[in-house]
């Protein structure tokens, strides 16, 4: 499975997106405010389930800003993690 | 001071509302479901348990604005709408409306997944959201939140006495003018570990019947769910009853004084070791027990109130479904006359007791 898919799939799980399905986040859609909806509280969230499910760790608001915009943003920042 | 219940909003084992609880106590329905809890040795457990549901709560709430809330909080959202509703306030000023939740465990599953993620992936994995529901005000505090209640907000933990503890709060605060309202609510939840330690404590299967006026034998059925009142200031003319007084204390210490003339709703609940201090106190007292149709948990005191308020406001008085023969009680008039008192009678394993006197 690839990290964008598995993404989606453990975002909905972990952040009890019942409403969704893996289908139906598009890869550039904005994570927060008007795009899927998230808040400051599954920022906090995302950051331990990348961790959990990925093995990257975020360390900061400088990493994880520009990484925590879409599916393509955070897939793309943890597959460069993973490859160091 | 009395308090006036005004409305009353459940979920348990016996389906969601009042008129569910009502309709199980009249016709004597029992409700338990199959559950089996699979070990790490592939050993299978099975065992009859009577758990509550919040299908429906999306009724009062958008899915969204539930999707972080537990099971144990989303059991207390439902109860308290549908209490609020039952009181005709879902759209009334709650501005002084306060929040007391009793809990005797409080959010357990969300307790063991806080502590399974730290323990499997560190304290840096372990989530956020599980933790901030972990505590055990987090129910209180999500009714106040959804509900926008600003008046004061307590949860209150005492296992079995739990109810009764938080009644004297509630009272408290109604007497010092400091709201005039109190969403009260008792709540508690199954999980898994729950099954794991009565197993361990308790040993038996808990295959049913539940029989909890046999006060020698371990009949206990795990049970959860979430009862909430509504309670103010009595004007003499409550929807469902009064509450005349509440006392709490230790029966080996000071011994509990039944008040004449009244019929008790006994907490007994299947659990030999809290038998025995009904056994001493309501032995040749009309007495019935309501646990059967939502089982064992300490916050189920919550439901023997509830019940003794339905029983006031139908004059009529349900028996539990094992009653019958335990040779305990009395042969009792199933129509309570006017002016009938009920009390709500619940011992801890220790001695401890919270006694809650009724009328209408």
């Amino acid at each position: 499975m690839s990290v964008k898919n598995k993404l989606k799939q453990v975002l909905i799980e972990d952040l009890n997106l019942e409403d969704l399905t893996p289908d139906m986040i598009e890869d550039d859609m904005a994570l927060f405010g008007d795009g899927l909806g998230l808040d400051s509280l599954d920022a906090v969230e995302l950051v331990v389930v990348v961790q959990k499910h990925f093995g990257v760790e975020i360390k900061d608001m400088d990493e994880g800003r520009p990484a925590l915009q879409s599916i393509s943003t955070l897939a793309k920042f943890i597959e460069e993690k993973q490859a160091q | 001071m009395r308090l006036a219940i005004e409305g009353i909003g459940v979920t348990g084992g016996f389906g969601v509302g009042v008129d569910a609880l009502r309709s199980a106590l009249q016709a004597g329905t029992l409700s338990y479901q199959n559950l089996t809890v699979e070990h790490h040795d592939g050993a299978k457990d099975n065992f009859l348990a009577c758990r509550a549901t919040t299908e429906g709560l999306d009724r009062f709430l958008p899915k969204r604005e539930l999707r972080r809330i537990d099971h144990f909080s989303k059991m207390s959202l439902y109860a308290a709408h549908l209490a609020l509703e039952d009181a005709g306030l879902l759209d009334a000023d709650l501005s002084r409306t306060g929040v007391v939740v009793a809990t005797g465990y409080g959010p357990l599953k969300t307790t063991f997944n806080f502590l399974d993620s730290y323990l499997d992936f560190g304290y840096s994995c372990s989530s956020p959201t599980h933790f901030s529901n972990s505590v055990h005000n987090a129910a209180a505090a999500h009714v106040s939140m959804q509900l926008k209640l600003t008046a004061p907000n307590l949860t209150v933990t005492q296992f079995e006495m739990s109810v009764a503890s938080a009644l004297l709060s509630a009272r408290q605060w109604l007497e010092e003018g400091r709201v005039d309202r109190v969403l009260f609510g008792a709540v508690d939840e199954y999980c898994e570990v729950l099954r794991y330690c009565r197993r361990y404590f308790f040993g038996g299967s808990e295959q049913g019947p539940m029989r909890p006026l046999a006060l020698e034998a371990q009949t206990a059925m795990v049970g959860e769910g979430a009862a909430f009142m509504i309670l103010t200031r009595d004007d003499g003319s409550a929807a469902y009853a009064a509450i005349d007084s509440m006392v709490l204390g230790n029966h080996s210490v000071a011994p509990v004084e039944l008040p004449p003339a009244t019929l008790i709703v006994a907490g007994a609940d299947g659990h030999r070791e809290c038998g025995r201090w009904y056994a001493e106190t309501v032995n040749n007292r009309p007495v019935v027990a309501c646990s059967p149709y939502y089982g064992s948990f300490p916050a189920a005191a919550g439901f023997d109130l509830v019940a003794a308020a339905l029983m006031l406001r139908d004059k009529q008085l349900y028996a539990g479904p094992q009653d019958a023969g335990s040779g305990l009680s009395p042969s009792v008039d199933s129509v309570l006359l006017s002016g009938a008192r009920l009390a709500s009678l619940k011992f801890g394993p220790g001695g401890d007791y919270g006694l809650i006197c009724l009328s209408r």
